[in-house]
Order: C-alpha cells, then sequence, then structure tokens
C-alpha cells in the first residue's frame, strides 16, 4: 500500500455494518448481568411511572366526586412512590450504565493500544501519526454515549413498542394493521438514504483523521515552519482541511436530520388514515367498532411513534458510530507480521555468537535490498559496517533485532535462529541506539532508566559517566531530574545522542548495535566516550555503522556494504592492504582536506 | 477578555442565524400545541360528536402542519449545525494561527497531544453546545413558560403552588454546578494527558521496540486510560446525586396538582374540567424540569472547553514582530555579533560572542556537544531573542527587522531534521511551495539527492513517512539541505548536515555550495573537520564561549583545541596526515582514470 498523507483519505471496503456492531456487543458480554439488572429496573420504573395517568383518572373519576380527600392522599402517595422509584432507577441506571460504557470503552482503548504494540514499524512508517492517534483517542471516545445510554435506551424503547402494539392488536385488529403500514414506509426511506448516509460518514471521519494529523505534524514540524516562513501557506492547507472536515460533516449530518421529520410525517399520515378509515369502519352498517374503541385507540397511536423516533435517533448516532467502528476494528486486525512462531521459546542469555547464513530481504517485493548475505561474528568481536548511504546498512541490523523478518535464509545468535525464539527474549538482551533519538516527556533520569527499570540511580549515573552526559546533565537546573519533552529541543542533538548511549548502555546487552550513535557528537567527547565504552563492551558483541571512519579503526572485522551485499570484509589493515572500496573511501577523507 | 467573552466573539457572527433559528424554534413551538388541538377535535367533534363533514378539512390541516413543522425542523437543526460549524472553523483556524506564531520557549514546554485536544476534543463540546444546547434549552424554556402562562390563565393558586417546586430546582442546579465544574475539568485534563501519552508512545513506537517495553507503555497506558475512566466516573457520581433529584421534583409537580388541585375542585373553587386542562399541559412542566440536570453537565463540559481553548490561544510569544519593523526585503547576509549573551532557565548558554561574517562569507563553527553552536544560530533566526548584546544583519539589529522577512531571507537546515508526510518534490519545496519542478530539481542536485531520488520507486512523487521515516540519515540530510538551498537564501545555515553523508558525497555537496560564489553567507555547524576546513572563519565554541578562531591553517598553527580534533579525527601526527594526503591525491588522480 502506498504510503499515506495527510490530505489523503484511507480507502476501506465497505463491509457489512452490523458485524461490526455485533463485535461492539461482545464487548459488552462480560457487563451482561449488570445491563439485565439495570434494564429491568428501567423497565419497571417506566412502568410504574404510566401509572401516573390511572391514579389521576382514579382521582377524577372516583375520589372528587365523592369529595374523598383521603383516596386523593392515597393517590398522591402511590404517585409519589412511583416518582421515588423512578428516582432511585435513574440512580441506579446512571451509576452502572456509566460504568458499563466507560469500561467498554477503557477495553476498547486496550485492545487497540495492546495492538498497536506489536505492529511494525512500516504500519508507523505508512500513515501519519494524527492518522492513529484519532482512532485511539477520539474514535473510541465518539462512542461514549452510545454505549451508556443508546443500547439501553433501544432496549426499554423496544419494550415499550412490543407493550403498546399488544395493546392496540387487543383493542382492534384492523386500525393497528393500518397503523403498522407506516413501518414499512419508514423501512423504504431509511433504505433510500442508508448508502449515502453511510458513505457520508465515512467520509467525515475520514476528514476528520486529516485534519487530526495535519494538527500533529504541524506542531511536531514547527520549527522547519518558522524557519521557511511557511504560515500563511499552512493555514491556508489547514483551513482547507477544516473547510472539507465541515462540508462533510454538514452533508454527514443533514441526513441524520432528514430522520426526525420523516417519521413525524409518516406518523401523521397513518394517523390520518387511522382517523379516516376509522370512521368509515364505524359507520358501516355492521360496524363492530365503536365510538370508545375509536378515541381509546387514537390515544395509543401517539405512544407507538414515540419510541419509534427516539429508535430513529438511535439508527443514527449507530451509523456515526459505525464509521469509527470500523476504523477501530481494522486497526485491531491489522495482520501482525512479524510475531512469535507457535511454540516460540525464551532466548537463552546470549553468549554473542552471531551469524547471518545466505539472508535475502526486501521491504517490497522484487526489490530487494540485502541479497545473501552471510557472516559471521563470535562473541566479544566488534563489527563495523561502513558504505554509502542508503546501502542497507540500518537494515541488516535492524534484522538482527527481527524488527523484519527475512525473505530467505537465517539469522543466529549463538546457533539459535532468532525466528525460533520470543521477541520480546531476544530484544531485550540487545542494546539498540538508533539514528534517530527519542526522547520521552519525563526526567533525565526516566530516560536512561528507559533502558532498564530495574536499574538504581547509582547505575544511571554510571551509564551517564561512561558516554560522558554526567556533566552537561549536572549543569541543568535540576540535575537528573530536568524535565524534558519529546520534541527535547532543551537538549542538542549531541546531548540527545549520548541519553540514548546512556539508555542503552544501562540495559546491559550481550549484543550492542549503534546505528551512527555518535554521530553528532564531537570529537574530543567521543573518544573519552569510546575509552569507556571499550571497558564495557568486552566480551560483548557489537555492531557499529559510522560515518566517521576514526570511530570504527579499532574493529575486529570491518564490512562494506553495497548493492545489498558485503563487498569487502576484513581488518583495517587487510582492507587498507586490498586497496579496494574501502581503501579509496578511507583515502578519500584524505583527498578531500 | 474572559473566555466567554472570545467565545461570544465568534458566536456573535452567526448572530442572525442564531435569531433566524430560534424564530424558527418559537414557530415550532407554537405548532407543537396545534396538532394535539386538531387530534382533541377529531376526537370530540368527529368521533364523538359526528360531525362526520369536519373530518377531511381537520385531517389536512393535521397533515398540513406535520409536514411545515417536518421541513421548519430540518431547516433550524442544519441552522444551528451551520452555526456550530462556522464557530468552530473560526475557532481552529484562529487557534491554528496562534500556534504558527508561537515561539520556542512555548513548545518547550507544551506536550504535542495536549496541544491536540485543544483542537479535537474541547472543540467537540463547543459544538455540542452550539449545535444542540442553545436551541434545546430555548425550545424547553418557552414550553415552561408557555405551560406556566397558561396554568396562570386557569387558577393563580394552582400556578404559585407549581412555582414553590422551582426553587428546589434552583439551589440542586446550583449545587450541581458547583461540585460538577471541578469534575468536568478533571476529565479535560485526564483526555489531554491521556492524549499526549498516546502521541508520544506513537512517536516514540521505533524505542519502544529496540528495547522491548511494550509491557512497560501497556502499564503506562493502564493507567492513563485508568485515570481517564475514573475521572469520567468521578463526575457521573456527582450527578447520579442530583439528577434523580430532578426527577423527583418533576414528577412532585404531579403530586401537588392531585392534592391541591384535588382539594380546589372538592371545595368548589376550580372545576374538575380546570383540573384537566392543567393536567394537560403537565408534560410541558415535567420535560424541562427533568432535563436542567443534563443540561448542567454539557454546559460546564463546554465551559470548561472554552477555558482550556482560551488559555492556549491567550500564551503570547515572547517573540514578536516588532511595532514598527525595518523594511528589508532582500538581505545582504552581512552578520555581526556583538557581544551575544543568552541566558535560559538560569543558565548561560551563549556568552558573549562577537564576530563579523561578510557578505558571501563560509563561516564554520565546530565545538564540544552542546557547546551552544545551534543556539547562536537560533539567535540569528530570533527563534530565541539575546539576553544580551545584539546580532546584526546588514547593520541593522535582527529584533527591529520585519521577523517574517528575516527567516525568509535565511535557509536552514536543522540538525533535528523533520520531514514532513508529504512527497519528496513537496518536501523540498516546502519553502517555495509555487516553484517549478527545474528549481527543486536544481536544489536536489546541488544537495547531491538527485540520483537517489529517482532511483526511489516514485521518484520525487515518493511520499516519505512522518520526520522521513524510511530514509536513511544521509538521506533526510540532503533533502533537508536541498529544501534550504531552494530558498536562494542571503544566509545559508547547515546545521550538522553533513554528518551522515560519506566524505565523497560531502565534498561534492561543498564544490556546489561554492558554485554560489559570493551570493549566500554560509554557516557550518560541524564535527567533522573535513567538512569546515575551506571557511573564511572558524570559530571553535566549548560552554557558550568562542575559545579559538582563525582559518584551517591559523587553527592548526594555533594547536589548541582544533588542532587536537583534526589529529584524533584522521588517526595520525601531522606528518603522517600530509603525507597520506599527498598519496591520496595521488590514487584518486589514477583512480579517476581508471574509471
Amino acid at each position: 500500500m502506498a504510503r499515506n498523507k495527510y490530505d489523503v483519505d484511507e480507502i476501506l471496503e465497505d463491509k457489512f455494518d452490523l458485524n461490526q456492531l455485533k463485535r461492539l456487543l461482545g464487548y459488552l458480554y462480560p457487563y451482561r448481568k449488570r445491563f439485565a439488572s439495570v434494564a429491568v429496573m428501567m423497565l419497571t420504573s417506566s412502568a410504574g411511572l404510566m401509572l401516573i395517568p390511572l391514579f389521576f383518572k382514579e382521582i377524577m373519576d372516583t375520589c372528587i366526586p365523592a369529595k374523598d380527600m383521603r383516596g386523593i392522599v392515597f393517590y398522591s402517595g402511590l404517585t409519589l412512590l412511583a416518582a421515588f422509584y423512578s428516582a432511585v432507577s435513574l440512580r441506579y441506571k446512571i451509576k452502572h450504565m456509566n460504568l458499563i460504557g466507560q469500561q467498554i470503552i477503557h477495553d476498547l482503548r486496550y485492545d487497540i493500544f495492546s495492538h498497536l504494540q506489536e505492529l511494525p514499524f512500516s504500519y508507523y512508517d505508512d500513515r501519519p501519526h494524527g492518522k492513529i492517534q484519532v482512532r485511539v483517542v477520539n474514535y473510541v471516545n465518539s462512542l461514549s454515549d452510545l454505549l451508556s445510554n443508546g443500547i439501553l435506551n433501544t432496549i426499554t424503547d423496544l419494550c415499550n413498542l412490543i407493550f403498546i402494539l399488544l395493546f392496540m392488536f387487543l383493542t382492534d385488529v384492523k386500525l393497528t394493521l393500518v397503523c403498522l403500514c407506516g413501518l414499512p414506509v419508514l423501512a423504504a426511506v431509511v433504505i433510500f438514504i442508508k448508502r449515502r448516509q453511510r458513505k457520508a460518514w465515512q467520509i467525515q471521519s475520514n476528514k476528520q483523521s486529516n485534519l487530526n494529523a495535519y494538527i500533529a505534524e504541524s506542531i511536531n514540524g514547527i520549527r522547519v515552519t518558522q524557519s521557511f516562513v511557511r504560515e500563511n501557506k499552512n493555514s491556508d492547507i489547514f483551513n482547507d482541511l477544516s473547510q472539507s472536515y465541515r462540508k462533510s460533516w454538514m452533508k454527514a449530518v443533514s441526513f441524520n436530520f432528514i430522520m426526525g421529520p420523516s417519521v413525524d410525517i409518516i406518523s401523521a399520515i397513518t394517523t390520518a388514515a387511522v382517523y379516516v378509515l376509522g370512521i368509515r369502519w364505524m359507520l358501516l352498517p355492521d360496524a363492530t367498532l365503536t365510538v370508545g374503541t375509536l378515541v381509546a385507540f387514537t390515544a395509543y397511536i401517539s405512544r407507538f411513534w414515540a419510541p419509534i423516533n427516539t429508535l430513529a435517533a438511535f439508527y443514527n448516532s449507530l451509523l456515526t458510530a459505525i464509521s469509527y467502528l470500523e476504523r477501530i476494528f481494522e486497526t485491531i486486525d491489522e495482520p501482525v507480521k512479524v510475531k512469535d512462531a507457535p511454540g516460540a521459546v525464551q532466548m537463552p542469555p546470549i553468549h554473542g555468537d552471531v551469524s547471518f547464513e545466505h539472508v535475502t530481504f526486501s521491504y517490497e517485493t522484487g526489490l530487494p535490498i540485502l541479497h545473501d548475505v552471510s557472516f559471521h561474528a563470535k562473541q566479544g568481536e566488534t563489527f563495523a559496517i561502513v558504505g554509502p548511504t542508503g546501502a542497507g546498512k540500518t537494515t541488516l541490523v535492524n534484522l538482527l533485532s527481527r524488527f523484519y523478518n527475512v525473505d530467505s535464509g537465517k539469522i543466529l545468535v549463538d546457533g539459535i535462529d532468532i525466528s525460533d525464539v520470543t521477541i520480546r527474549s531476544l530484544r531485550t538482551q540487545m542494546g539498540v541506539m538508533m539514528q534517530d533519538s527519542f526522547i520521552f516527556s519525563g526526567t533525565i533520569m526516566d530516560n536512561i532508566r528507559y533502558g532498564n527499570f530495574t536499574a538504581t540511580d547509582e547505575e544511571v549515573i554510571r551509564a551517564a559517566k561512561t558516554v560522558c552526559a554526567h556533566d552537561f546533565i549536572m549543569e541543568m537546573e535540576d540535575g537528573y531530574y530536568t524535565q524534558v519533552n519529546e520534541r527535547g529541543s532543551r537538549l542538542s542533538q549531541g546531548q540527545r545522542q549520548l541519553i540514548s548511549f546512556a539508555r542503552a548502555l544501562l540495559a546491559d546487552p550481550a549484543i550492542l548495535i549503534l546505528d551512527e550513535a555518535t554521530s553528532s557528537i564531537d570529537t574530543e567527547t567521543e573518544i573519552v566516550l569510546q575509552k569507556g565504552l571499550n571497558e564495557l563492551l568486552k566480551g560483548r558483541t557489537s555492531f557499529i555503522i559510522a560515518h566517521r571512519l576514526s570511530t570504527i579503526r579499532g574493529a575486529d572485522c570491518i564490512m562494506y556494504v553495497d548493492h545489498g551485499g558485503i563487498v569487502e570484509r576484513g581488518s583495517h589493515e587487510e582492507l587498507m592492504a586490498q586497496k579496494g572500496e574501502y581503501y579509496h573511501l578511507y583515502m578519500s577523507q584524505y583527498a578531500f582536506l | 477578555m474572559t473566555p466567554m467573552k472570545w467565545f461570544w466573539g465568534f458566536l456573535r457572527k452567526y448572530r442572525f442565524y442564531i435569531l433566524g433559528g430560534l424564530i424558527l424554534t418559537t414557530f415550532i413551538s407554537a405548532m407543537a400545541v396545534i396538532n394535539p388541538y386538531i387530534s382533541g377535535r377529531i376526537v370530540d367533534d368527529v368521533i364523538q360528536g359526528g360531525q362526520h363533514a369536519l373530518l377531511p378539512r381537520l385531517v389536512t390541516a393535521l397533515l398540513a402542519v406535520t409536514a411545515i413543522r417536518g421541513v421548519c425542523r430540518f431547516f433550524y437543526q442544519f441552522i444551528f449545525e451551520t452555526c456550530s460549524q462556522g464557530v468552530l472553523y473560526d475557532m481552529r483556524d484562529a487557534v491554528y494561527k496562534k500556534l504558527l506564531h508561537e515561539d520556542f520557549a512555548f513548545y518547550n514546554r507544551k506536550k504535542t497531544g495536549d496541544l491536540m485536544s485543544r483542537q479535537t476534543g474541547d472543540m467537540e463540546a463547543v459544538r455540542h453546545f452550539v449545535a444542540l444546547l442553545i436551541y434545546t434549552v430555548y425550545e424547553n424554556a418557552l414550553q415552561f413558560g408557555f405551560a406556566l402562562f397558561m396554568i396562570f390563565t386557569v387558577d393563580t393558586r394552582l400556578a404559585l403552588c407549581m412555582l414553590a417546586v422551582l426553587p428546589f430546582t434552583a439551589l440542586n442546579t446550583l449545587i450541581q454546578s458547583r461540585a460538577v465544574r471541578p469534575k468536568f475539568r478533571t476529565i479535560r485534563e485526564r483526555f489531554s494527558s491521556l492524549n499526549a501519552f498516546v502521541q508520544e508512545n506513537i512517536s516514540g513506537n521505533r524505542v519502544v521496540k529496540a528495547f522491548a517495553k511494550e509491557d512497560f507503555e501497556l502499564e503506562k497506558f493502564n493507567k492513563e486510560n485508568d485515570a481517564y475512566r475514573d475521572a469520567q466516573l468521578a463526575s457521573s457520581r456527582v450527578w447520579m446525586k442530583h439528577l434523580p433529584i430532578f426527577e423527583l421534583l418533576s414528577h412532585a409537580l404531579n403530586v401537588i396538582l392531585m392534592l391541591y388541585g384535588g382539594w380546589l375542585v372538592i371545595q368548589g373553587d376550580i372545576t374538575l374540567g380546570n383540573l384537566v386542562t392543567v393536567n394537560g399541559y403537565l408534560w410541558m412542566l415535567n420535560g424541562p424540569m427533568r432535563m436542567v440536570g443534563w443540561w448542567v453537565n454539557d454546559i460546564h463540559n463546554f465551559i470548561t472547553s472554552v477555558e482550556k481553548i482560551y488559555a492556549t490561544y491567550t500564551e503570547e510569544p515572547g517573540i514578536k514582530m516588532p511595532p514598527a519593523p525595518v523594511e528589508h526585503k532582500r538581505m545582504e547576509g552581512n552578520v555581526e555579533f556583538q557581544n551575544v549573551s543568552y541566558t535560559a532557565d538560569g543558565e548561560e548558554i551563549v556568552k558573549d560572542i562577537s564576530f563579523v561574517a561578510n557578505k558571501g562569507q563560509t563561516i564554520g563553527i565546530l565545538g564540544t556537544t552542546g557547546a551552544g553552536k545551534s543556539t547562536v544560530m537560533n539567535l540569528l533566526c530570533r527563534f530565541v531573542d539575546a539576553t544580551q548584546g545584539q546580532v546584526l544583519i546588514d547593520g541593522v539589529n535582527v529584533k527591529d527587522l520585519n521577523l517574517y522577512e528575516l527567516r525568509d531571507n535565511i535557509g536552514m537546515a536543522m540538525q533535528d531534521i523533520f520531514l514532513f508526510s508529504d512527497t519528496i518534490e513537496g518536501n523540498i519545496a516546502y519553502g517555495r511551495p509555487d516553484c517549478s519542478f527545474e528549481a527543486i530539481h536544481e536544489a536536489a542536485v546541488m544537495a547531491d539527492a538527485n540520483h537517489f531520488i529517482k532511483e526511489l520507486p516514485d521518484g520525487y512523487d515518493t511520499i516519505v513517512g512522518e520526520r522521513g521515516v524510511g530514509l536513511s540519515g544521509g538521506q533526510k540530510q540532503r533533502i533537508s539541505l536541498a529544501r534550504a538551498l531552494l530558498k536562494k537564501p542571503a544566509i545559508l545555515i547547515l546545521d550538522d548536515t553533513t554528518s551522515a553523508v560519506d566524505m565523497e558525497t560531502e565534498s561534492y555537496i561543498q564544490t556546489q555550495l561554492k558554485k554560489l560564489g559570493g551570493q549566500c553567507t554560509t554557516f557550518v555547524i560541524a564535527y567533522r573537520i573535513s567538512s569546515i576546513k575551506d571557511a573564511d572563519l572558524i570559530l571553535v565554541m566549548d560552554e557558550g564561549k568562542i575559545i579559538e578562531r582563525g582559518t584551517h591553517q591559523e587553527l592548526l598553527a594555533q594547536n589548541g583545541y582544533y588542532a587536537s580534533s583534526f589529529y584524533h579525527q584522521y588517526g595520525e601526527t601531522p606528518e603522517g596526515v600530509a603525507s597520506l594526503r599527498e598519496q591520496a591525491k595521488k590514487e584518486d588522480a589514477n583512480w579517476k582514470e581508471a574509471v
């Protein structure tokens, strides 16, 4: 799939809606007992409230003519009781339905978030991050009302409807059938607009996602925007996105607005039909329909349509919700390509013997990045990887951490194929320092400790000292407890590299991977750092990618990677003697002096 | 200005829409009384009274009224929704513009996810208020007032008795308002915090995976997720106390009517018919009273959201356009720092820096990690302002220049490269979105990016991920360089822009830059000596100060920090480097011949 950007809608296949809903109901299942108890409470309380008009009728018909004040007090008391019961059950409903609703949202969010943790880099690389975020936070939240009130209200409304239908049938079958004639008409309206309505909401959720993606990117890239004086242009783009969001919203919501008046008009037509036909049948010579029955029946009609009206509103919110739900489930269903093989075992403590055997790998089929790569690094050796940019150096080390699966060949650590062990047990024993040093918001202490949570403050400080970060950290106002944030602009790039270096070291890895770990660090610091590092690297296998060749001269083996394979390999002296690519690379730094 | 006044400023634009919508609402509410009346007439006069000739007219009226109501209902909902979307559009625009002009200090303090919440979740509460709450409350108030008026016409005592419930309702509203307010604040805060956490987790996904910290992230996520849920539940615990009271009070009206109304009828003060009439209006009082509690919630949700948005909106950037900027559209590129110091968070980051760079010169800056090199450049672009001394461009203090003209004359390739999730073409053209493809191509060639871009499956139309994921470090650096070059700036800043490219590429880029001739003053920050050795002036920085300055040869002769870095990087003694260079040059010539 092509990479997505902020102004491109995400395509979605139009699957059958009800499956989404069924899945959502699955989330309700664990709370079914609690849900049922609330439903019973609500039904009984609405039944109680229905008695109030009867009490009033009783007062009018019997108590008042008899001037029976005690009777009035009696019925008033009963009314108060019904009111009290309804208040209590409202409280019960709020308490439990909010709990259920929020809990389901909580569960759903947990599922999508925990699945996201398993998805590979490529998932994150293929779309703006704001689009992932909107699913976890905003879309899930938008289900709140549906879950805490919608479903329950629907059940009570349906019960009311059945109840009233029963009364209607008991009163007069023919008139009831006339009344029911309105339903197919309503169904026709629903079917007629459904496709468009659903499409409109899908588009709307896409526009929301686009807008969110652009906001996120604007904030993260603010420095570039300001330094390139792009404020006006960005503001225009933002307003375009905001405008299409507004348009899509208005279009989608207009469909929702059709629903209410449609129900009203259909109900008016059927009511008129009942009056007209009712009177005609009443006037027939052999009429069974009496005046009393007709009057009673007309009273039921409005009660019949009231729940249908709220059901229609529920249907609207359901369609809206489904456009969010399908996105949520789409993420949850995203297949995890790199995962533990069935029966994967724990990686035993790693000694550090690494070998690649005929490894071939491509990101996209047909475009191999690495082709038939083999090498063997013994425990404690330092391997340097050099080569032109884009040659696949980072890919090579990423395969070792099993961020991707190889297409063919094997990667063995201590003789064990890494695809046979659990990913977690493998990665926790490796320290990776990447090209982009990411700083989490929190204290510097927290950021370093990210490598190993069981480390004591002393151990964190020792790691910081090893990478020469201690001094600058101590100069900051709160030392190790200085707050830094994601954009980390308080720290220079070099300082951020040192912090992530310390983080990698703290993990006490058996295999250490340094991908351009010191590109933004000055030479003096690097020399001190190397001394400390040499101590640390004893007994550990390490892979170093670097452009500054002075960094890697002492490596046990230098591999020159280009054209998807290892072109040359050997120690610095050997490669220099070979006078090949490496020699050329090395000498070029002098040639350009 | 209070948050609410600020909000009204947006709503004012739509006041005529709202007025129109409210008139329609009034009209519809009035019509709401007509249908029951017609139905009543059909039952009383036609069915029971036998006046069958009336039926066609009454039925037609019934249908007509419903149809008109339906159409009106569609329109007033549409009107309010239009207003709300309009208000939201304007508000989003205002907040976004403000964010674009906030300074580094602001962004250093704020989390991305927090700022996003202002534009998403908080805006949603505003939408709800304008689109639904205004007319719902109005409609219900109208209904309530009408019913009360009708009851007054029937019997004053009875009406007053009904009114007795109102103080209790008011009191309950007041208590709920007070209690629920802080709860909504907590909800908004937890929402922000959850949003910020998720945002960071997504951005940092590579680190999370590399350290296999998924479990830890989940644990942290659970805390945020729980906290948000608990905040919601805490608020519901408050209103679950109050809503049932509203429910009870609304039904209390029925009890009052039964007792007092019944007594009045028995006393003969009112007729049974009066009682029936009042009972007919009762639902119009019941409904609004039951809803008050929900509205209190919605209104407070709205108010806290507006407050949050407004708080972000009102943060004034420390770096602003001067009131009367010196017009200076096309700069020459003469830069002078005069005793410049910069202090932030009590830490002196740059100390007493002075230097002169003339038009067309190249200035190299080398120094220890965190020495303040990037800050010096940020002072030049006015991303931060000097606390002491002054920075001059063409003899004018940068603080007096038009901020946007200043930045427009500077092309900056930053150390922390940010690429947008857009095509490569779009990324290079970021500073000049309307430029021709030739210009883009030319910039890419200069930055030595053209050949790798051409090899990508979609060439210049390849979409790169946010922050440039999918590209190698060196590729990102070259795109960011091309982006800066495309501006044809008077001043070019290359902050560690070639650290991840190999020597040959770097040398090629340097040759290309030389072609710019004397048009462009260039600042090169680097750790690699090779990047800066040809500079007209090299500044060596340590702990915010310039400790050495001069040309490559002068600095080597000084035998200080620069010289020692040089020999460390080339791993040789001065003599060794010299002989290797000779050898390399010779071989390079042979190599080129061979190839």
